[in-house]
Order: structure tokens, then sequence, then C-alpha cells
């Protein structure tokens, strides 16, 4: 390893640690004018618009997330006298650190370095899942710790609330993940990845998609699983106590580790960068302008399209925010440990009985999986919807009557 | 390929001095302005009454208890997955019966009413 | 594809037998209510007799399985069955115990269940981690057992109290474990044999060795309370559940001599004089300590606690000898000890009927007026403890001081004679208490059938196999 190649990394670090928060700030500006369109509202449309001559504006609010920040970094930072003050100080730090650290093992797109590497991946290991779920699972030291140091009632439960309910959907979600990792009989990001190249892995493990789907967006406590923030009651949770900067770190932790979230789920169940053809261009656009180019557009094309599953993934996320309300705290723990987890036994027994009986086609084995997974999913919906009893309905209907 | 590790350490740090850029910037920048009000403890504008840090239900410990017992069996599931193809039948007859105490294990749960939020 | 060494099923059928039957309890306990608990505890005698019915094809068989880590022997089926029917005669004296003291859970049974698979992987174990695995299990579920009389303090006490020292307990023995393995670099009994057969250790390796099968030996030590690890005994048992009590003074203890027999016998065969005068030294001091301190007590389930600490020493003379005699006569004192232990400890859960304590010496007084049966009962497990005969007790001391004597012992078994004669004393003393005292209070008496059927069973056996122990030696 020479110098070059230390600085060439220290690059990276940069350029990834910048790439994630830039893409927290314009993911706030996407979200909030997509709840503003969801509510029929407008949103941030003033900061940074330009006029055009003959009095229009356009791309409104877009320096949004800046103002934001600047305002942020002028806020006067008030630490509580009764908070323990270096671990509160401390609590935000433990909050970003995961958060960043998860994009490490993630593939973000193909861009050989002609050495065999991969240059949109900056550490390709060979226990990537497991780190991937250690690091997810770590982030809740940052809330349960700033609940904690805040000595506030609304941040110490905030603080307990996100712990119970992060070990309960963790488990979940690691079986999930199991199932992909199954299919692909790797822990390597990157062999996941290329498993997909026939059938992106949300065919055969359709169960675990929608497990995963609904555990990571408990694992990063959004609604409508957000109990810990739950301005309503709480206060804003494990964040009363914090402001300022501190504040804007948190806030930046998760929605970091959102989007972080959705870029797992793509590239375990969506194909990650694969895109159909990427190669074929590729290999024309080499033809043509030498290897060097060809490399570089296959790396920017599979880039793109990882980013745009991301950005659907995101789409979701906004649009259960805006749709679903906060579910109570015993349904929170229900739906974990009595369907979510049973759910992913289940799909772990399904993908191993498919795959051990059936040949080794995956396209057969893929749909069979899709169907029973299918069906598992709409036997639970039918088993858990709330059920009442004939003279509960005869009474309302008499009521409506009446 | 050990190389790769590294980079995750390396990238640590970079973390861990990511945040501590605003965090310093913000103390130079912000005014600061304490009175005593301001730093006593937020509860809706109303005195402070009693301890914070006070004993919490018991059921955030069941669940915790739970947890640390379906984490350790998972992750015994996770050497299995990666190799359950090569183990034939033999192998996922014996995982079965693995996964089937987890699942006697969760049903005792749910039956002797662990898992309810009362 | 990756090859599974295959597995010899008839090895473990009756560890399967016992964790599959537990198991399978645990979830159909869940659906069997509350006022019919009893037939959890009839399914768990059904398990028990299905492991049982399963050690008979395989005797005189030799065998092990998985890379020789479990083995089977004659050795290991009586013992297992010595566990099983300690268990069983367990469970029978709770039935009537478990609802008076409102513990009536299901799980009571499930755990014996599983204590009686850590105990036979305990008997059939052939490698160090696996005697580890078994005695873990069973502490576990003792433990748990111990304190199942929850919220009653002292019984709480009583597990807090042998979670701790069993803790200790257990770090001596992985400690050892890890030294022993150092040592030699094998865990499987029959390797650290052969290994120190050749006589390859020497130099620091031998300090080694030494150390960790004396920590080995002070794990297992704790488990059947030889005397300098002895201290938790009175208060665990007086404390625990009485059945429990009952079934870790036999079952318990006569697991962990299983394992330190296997220990001693197979690993440390070669070395045998560096151990045996170690172990004779704290087998004499054993006797000595257990029963003068049973001589002072005056609540009878304490007294029966020190009586056991005195028994484990008489059985330690079994191994001490170090002969295939030795080894029978320790399997035999194991079954004379476990069905006399049963019975005196079934009478005592009779006299707590009304789900109060009722251990008092003064309590047994005029016992033979209120309930005759139970009178002889107490009366025969008294003797048999003493080592009168024709019962069981007087068999199994003559058979253990016969071993040892011919192993050149002479100097330990009249030690335990001498001292046999001084505990006969305290024994003596409950006799006179029952036959010849009138009552001081009024103490209500259980009539359970099914618990005076399992105290008759015990009562039956200590006669018969006093009377006729030609038959049964032979077999063994």
């Amino acid at each position: 390893m020479t110098w070059l190649d230390i600085v060439i990394l220290i690059v990276k670090c940069i350029v990834l640690t910048l790439a994630a928060t830039t893409m927290f700030a314009y993911f706030t500006l996407f979200e909030r004018r997509l709840l503003a369109r969801l509510q029929n509202r407008v949103g941030p449309n003033r900061a940074g618009a330009i006029p055009l001559p003959g009095g229009q504006r356009i791309l409104g609010g877009w320096l949004q997330p800046a103002a934001d920040a600047v305002k942020l970094f002028f806020k006067e930072d008030v630490v509580p006298v009764m908070a323990d003050k270096w671990v509160y100080i401390m609590a935000p730090g433990f909050a970003v650190i995961p958060a960043l650290i998860i994009w490490v093992a993630i593939p973000l797109g193909y861009w050989p370095d002609g050495a065999g590497g991969n240059l949109l991946q900056l550490a390709e290991i060979d226990v990537a899942i497991l780190y991937l779920l250690a690091v997810t699972s770590v982030g809740v030291y940052g809330i349960a710790i700033a609940g904690w140091a805040s000595n506030n009632k609304y941040s110490m439960l905030g603080g307990i609330r996100a712990t119970a309910q992060v070990i309960s959907y963790e488990l979940a979600l690691g079986l999930a993940v199991l199932g992909v990792v199954m299919q692909a009989q790797s822990f390597r990001t990157d062999t996941i990845v290329d498993a997909q190249t026939t059938l992106w892995y949300i065919v055969p493990q359709f169960l675990g998609f929608v497990i995963f789907l609904v555990a990571s967006t408990a694992e990063v406590v959004r609604a409508p699983f957000d109990l810990v923030e739950a301005e309503q009651e709480l206060v804003g949770g494990y964040n009363t106590e914090y402001g300022s900067m501190k504040f804007a770190l948190f806030f930046m932790s998760e929605y970091i580790k959102l989007i972080a979230m959705n870029a797992i789920a793509v590239t375990l169940f969506l194909g990650g960068w694969k895109v159909p053809g990427l190669q074929t261009l590729a290999d024309a656009v080499t033809a043509s302008f030498g290897a060097n180019i060809g490399n570089a557009v296959f790396g920017l094309t599979s880039l793109g399209a990882f980013l745009l599953k991301v950005t659907v993934l995101s789409f979701v996320s906004v649009w259960v925010r805006a749709t679903l309300p906060r579910v109570r705290y015993d349904q929170l723990m229900d739906l974990g440990w009595k369907v979510l987890l049973p759910l992913a036994l289940i799909n772990v027994a399904l993908t191993a009985i498919v795959n051990v009986i059936l040949p080794d086609n995956i396209w057969i084995s893929g749909i069979v999986l899709f169907v029973l997974g299918l069906a598992t999913l709409i036997g639970a919906t039918i088993l858990s919807r709330p059920k009442y009893t004939s003279s509960q309905v005869t009474m309302v209907k008499n009521n409506a009557r009446s | 390929m050990l190389a790769n590790y590294a980079f995750i350490g390396i990238f640590f740090i970079a973390a861990l001095i990511f945040p501590l850029i605003p965090l310093i910037a913000a103390w130079r920048l912000r005014p600061a302005r304490p009175t005593a009000t301001k730093l006593d403890t937020y509860e809706c504008g109303l005195e402070v009454i009693g301890e914070t840090r006070v004993q919490f239900r018991v059921q955030y410990y069941l669940y915790a208890l739970a947890f640390v017992i379906f984490d350790v069996e998972m992750v015994f599931l996770y050497p299995w997955a990666v190799a359950y193809n090569q183990l034939g039948l033999y192998g996922l007859l014996a995982m079965t019966v693995f996964i089937v105490i987890l699942v006697f294990g969760l049903a005792y749960e749910w039956k002797k009413g662990a898992l309810e939020w009362v | 594809m990756i090859e599974i060494p295959p597995i010899d099923w008839s090895v473990v059928l009756q560890l399967c037998i016992i964790f599959g039957g537990a198991t399978a309890l645990l979830m159909a306990d869940l659906f069997i209510p509350e006022v019919r608990r009893r037939v959890t505890g009839y399914l768990a005698l059904a398990v028990l007799a299905a492991a049982a019915i399963a050690g008979v094809a395989p005797w005189g068989c030799r065998g092990h399985t998985f890379s020789g880590t479990i083995q089977i022997d004659s050795f290991s089926l009586v013992l297992n069955w010595i566990f099983m029917l300690g268990a069983a005669i367990t469970i029978v004296l709770s039935f009537d115990y478990l609802p008076r003291h409102g513990i009536n859970r299901g799980e009571y049974y499930v755990m014996i269940l599983f204590a009686v698979g850590g105990m036979m992987l305990l008997a059939q174990g052939a490698d160090l981690v696996v005697l580890f695995l078994g005695l873990e299990l069973l502490s576990i579920t003792l433990y748990a057992l111990a304190g199942f009389a929850y919220p009653r303090t002292t019984s709480e006490e009583a597990a807090m109290k042998y979670l701790l020292i069993g803790a200790f307990a257990t770090g001596f023995l992985v400690f050892g474990i890890a030294l022993v393995y150092g040592a030699t670099g094998a865990t499987n009994l029959a390797q650290i044999g052969a290994v120190l057969a050749e006589g390859r250790i020497d130099g620091e390796n031998r300090i080694y060795l030494m150390a960790g099968a004396a920590m080995t030996v002070i794990g297992l030590g704790y488990k059947i309370s030889l005397v300098p690890f002895h201290m938790w005994t009175p208060d665990v048992y007086e404390g625990s559940p009485t059945p429990i009590t009952a079934f870790m003074s036999v079952a318990g203890k006569a697991a962990a001599f299983a394992g330190m027999t296997r220990f001693l016998l197979t690993a440390l065969e070669t070395q045998r004089e560096i151990w045996v005068p170690i172990l004779a030294a704290l087998a004499a001091i054993t006797i000595v300590v257990g029963n003068l301190g049973a001589l002072t007590q005056q609540n009878v389930k304490r007294m029966l606690a020190y009586s056991s600490i005195g028994q484990a020493g008489y059985i330690l003379l079994g191994p001490l000898a170090a002969s295939e005699r030795g080894t029978e006569a320790m399997l035999y004192y194991l079954l004379a000890y476990t069905l006399t232990n049963l019975a005196a400890f079934g009478v005592l859960i009779a006299l707590e009927a009304r789900g109060e304590a009722a251990w008092n010496l003064s309590d047994l007084g005029g016992l033979w007026q209120r309930s005759p049966g139970l009178a002889i009962a107490m009366a025969i497990a008294m003797l048999s403890l003493a080592g009168v005969p024709p019962t069981a007790g007087f068999v199994a001391k003559f058979a253990v001081f016969t071993a040892a004597w011919q192993a050149g012992q002479a100097v330990l078994v009249f030690i335990g004679v001498i001292v046999s004669a001084i505990a006969a004393f305290y024994y003596l003393r409950v006799v006179a208490q029952i036959f010849m005292s009138e009552p001081t209070r009024e103490v209500e008496i259980s009539s359970d059938r099914v618990l005076a059927f399992g105290i008759g069973l015990s009562v039956i056996a200590i006669v018969l196999i006093g009377v006729l122990p030609a038959r049964l030696l032979n077999l063994i």
C-alpha cells in the first residue's frame, strides 16, 4: 500500500461522508415537499428560488436545507444542569457514527478499478451482512444514552421505549435477512448483488422483503413506529433536552439510517445496482472509447440505478409516514413478536425446504417461494385482523340505525 | 482482503471526526445567555417533581430477556444458512428440530403471557 | 457435499427420550388446566418409564458416539436407572405437596426431566466438555427448582445461595478442565488416560495437570458436598421445597459421583497414588464433620442435610477403592441411599400437609399413635441410614467398607465404622421420638394415597434389597 492509496482512501471516506450528509439534507427537503403534497399543502418553496424573466420563479426551496443548517448553527445550545454533561454531549456522536459507517459495506454501484476491485464499495468484507446487522442495532445506543443522560422523564421514557422497540424488531429483521443469505449462500453484499442477475430476490423472498420493510421502519424508529419521539405525549422523547447542533446530529443520524436501511433493502432484495442491459451498454462504450471510459459509464450508470431504486423506497417511506397513524405500544410489541417473528421463522423454513427439495432452477423455486410467501402473508393478515363477535357487530349496526 | 477491514477502521475515524466539526463550529458561533429557567429540566413548564431515574416497568426486561435468547438462536442459524444446501436433507432435518425448539420457546412465552403488554 | 459422521442412536436413545419428552411436555403443559396439573406429572412419569425401558435393550453393550464424547455401558445404565427412579419417586411425592403449597406449576415436572437429562449426560459423558454440559444442565434446573416455592423467602434464599455457590463451583470446574486440556491436549477422558499412561507429561505440564485435576474434583466436590465445600448444603436443603431437597440429595449427588468416578477412574487411573490419599483424607473429614454436625440438629430436615454430607463420605469410599468391586459398591450405595432418603423426605412431606414446616424433632413425637404407617416408614428409613441390618443401608455400608478394606484403606474403614456407631445415636433418637414420646402440638398429616404409595414403595424396596442384596449385586 503506497501513500497514494492511503490518500485515495481518505478522499473516498470524506466523499462518502459528505455524500451521506448531502443525501440527508435533500431527503429532508424531499420529505417535506412530498408530505406537503400528500396533505394538500405547498411545503417549503422560497429559499433559493431563481427568478426568471416574466415574474416566474423556479426551483423554489432548493436551499432550504442550507437555511435550516445555518439556523441551527446559530441557535443557543442549553445543557440542562441536571444532565450528565459529558454523556449528554457524547450521545449525538453515538447516534451519528453507526449511521455513517453502515455505508462502508454497501455496494453503491460497480466501477471496476482495473485490479478486480470496486471503486463504489469502500470495504469488500466477507461478513458484510453480519456487519450491517451489528451496526444497525448499535444505533440505538445513541438514543438510549441520550434518554438517560438528559435526566428528563420524557427523554428517559423515549430511550427505554427505543431500546425495547429496536431489540424486538431486530429479531424479525435478522431473520428476514437470513432468507436472503440462504438464497445467495454468502455473507458478502457483492456476491448477493451478483446472485440477483437473473432474478431479484424480491420474488423468491417476497415475504422476507415485506418483513424487512416493516422491521426496518421500526428499527429506525420512524412513523408509524415513532413512539420514541411521539411529540404529543413525550414532547420529542429522547431529544427533548437537545437543541442546536446536537439536535441536528440526532436528526441527521435518523435520516441517514433510514436511507441506509433503504439502501440495504435495495441491495438485498431489489438487485442492488443491477439494471438490465447495463453490461451491453458498457461493452459498446468500451469498444468505441476504451476501457476507462467504459468503466466510468458502467460505474455511473449503476450508481444512478442504485440511487433511483433507493429513491423509490424512500418515496415509500414518506408515503407510509403520511398515510399511517402512530401505533399504540402494545400493538407495536404484538406486531413485532406475534406477527413478524413467526412470519420470519416461516420464511426461513419455507426457503430452506423449497431450496433443498426443488432443483437449482431459480425461476421454478423462486416462483414457488413467491406464491408460498404471498399465501402466508395473506393468511397472516386474515388471522391477525381484529375480530368482533356477531353481537358486537349488531350492536354497532343498531346504534347506527337509531 | 484484510485491508478491507482497515478501511472500516479508517472510515470509523472519519465518522468519529465528522460530528465533531459541526459541534465545535456551533460551539464557537452560537450565543450563550443561560438563565435559571433555561437550564432547568423541561417538563412542559411545570415544576419538576420526583426523580427521573426510577424503576420502570418490568415488561421491558421481559422483552429484553426474550430477545437475548432469540438473538443467540438466530446467530446460530447464520452459519447454517450459508451451507444448508451442502448439508442436504439431514442438515435440513437437524435445523428443523432447532427451529421447532425456537418456535416452542416462542409459543411458551406467548401462552404464558410474557409477550403481553399489560 | 459436507459429510456428516454417522451417529449411533442407540447410545443416546435414553437421552433423546428424556429431552424430547421434556420439550414436548413443556408444550403440552400449556394446554393442561391448573386443576388437572397432575396429568403433567403422570406424563412425566410416562416419559421416565419409556426412557427406563429403552435402557433394557442395550444392557451389556458398550458403545460410544458423537466422536466418542458420549458412551454407554453398564455403569451408565445402572446410574440412569437410579436417576430415573429418584426422579419418578420425587414426582410421586410432589403430587400432593405442590397444590398444598400453592406452587402447582407444570414447569416443575419438566425441569425435573431436564435435570434427569443432565444427570444422564454426566453418567454417559466420555468427555470433560460433556460432563460440564451435564453438570450445568443439572445445576441450572436445580437452582430454579430450589427457588420454586417463590414467594416463600426461605426458598428464594436457598435458590440464591445455591446459585452463587454453584456458579463458584462451575468456575472451578471450567478452569480445571481448561488446565487439564492445556496439559494433556485432550478433553476426552480415555485420551487423557492414554496420554498419562504413556508418561509423557512432565515438568510444568504435570503441575498444570495436577492443578486442573484438583480443580475439577473440587468443582464436582461442591455438588456432592464434600467437606470443605459443603457449607451451602444445610441452608439450601432446608429452604428448598421438600421434594426438591430429596431429589437434590439423591439424584444430584449420584450424578456428581458418576462424573467424578468417570474422571478419576478413566482419565486419572494411572495417577492413583496421588489422588487416593488426598481423597481418602477428604472422605474421612466428610464422614466425621457431616455426622458430628447432624448430632446437634433439632430440625429433622437440617439433620438429614448434614446426614447427607456424611453419607457422601461413605459413598466416596467406593471410587477410592479404584476397583470393580468399589464401583459396584458405590452404585449399590447410591441406590440404597436414594430409596432411603426419598422415604425419609416423603415422611416429612406428609407432615407438611398444612403447608407449614413441621420439621422439629418434637413434631415427630407420637407419630406412632397418629399414623403407624408413616412411623414405620420413618423408622425403617432411619435404620437404613444408620446402617442397621436387614436394611439396604447395612448392605451398602458393608459393601463399601469391604471394597475399601481390600484396597488397603484400613484406617479409613476404621474411622467409618466408629463414626457410624456415633451416627446411629441421632438416627435412633428420631426413632425413639416417634415411638416413645407424646406429640407436643397437633400436626396435620397428609392422607394422600399417591404420596403413601410413593413412601411405601421406597420402604418396601429398602427392605427388599436389604434382605436379598446378592441378586442385585450380581446384576450390577
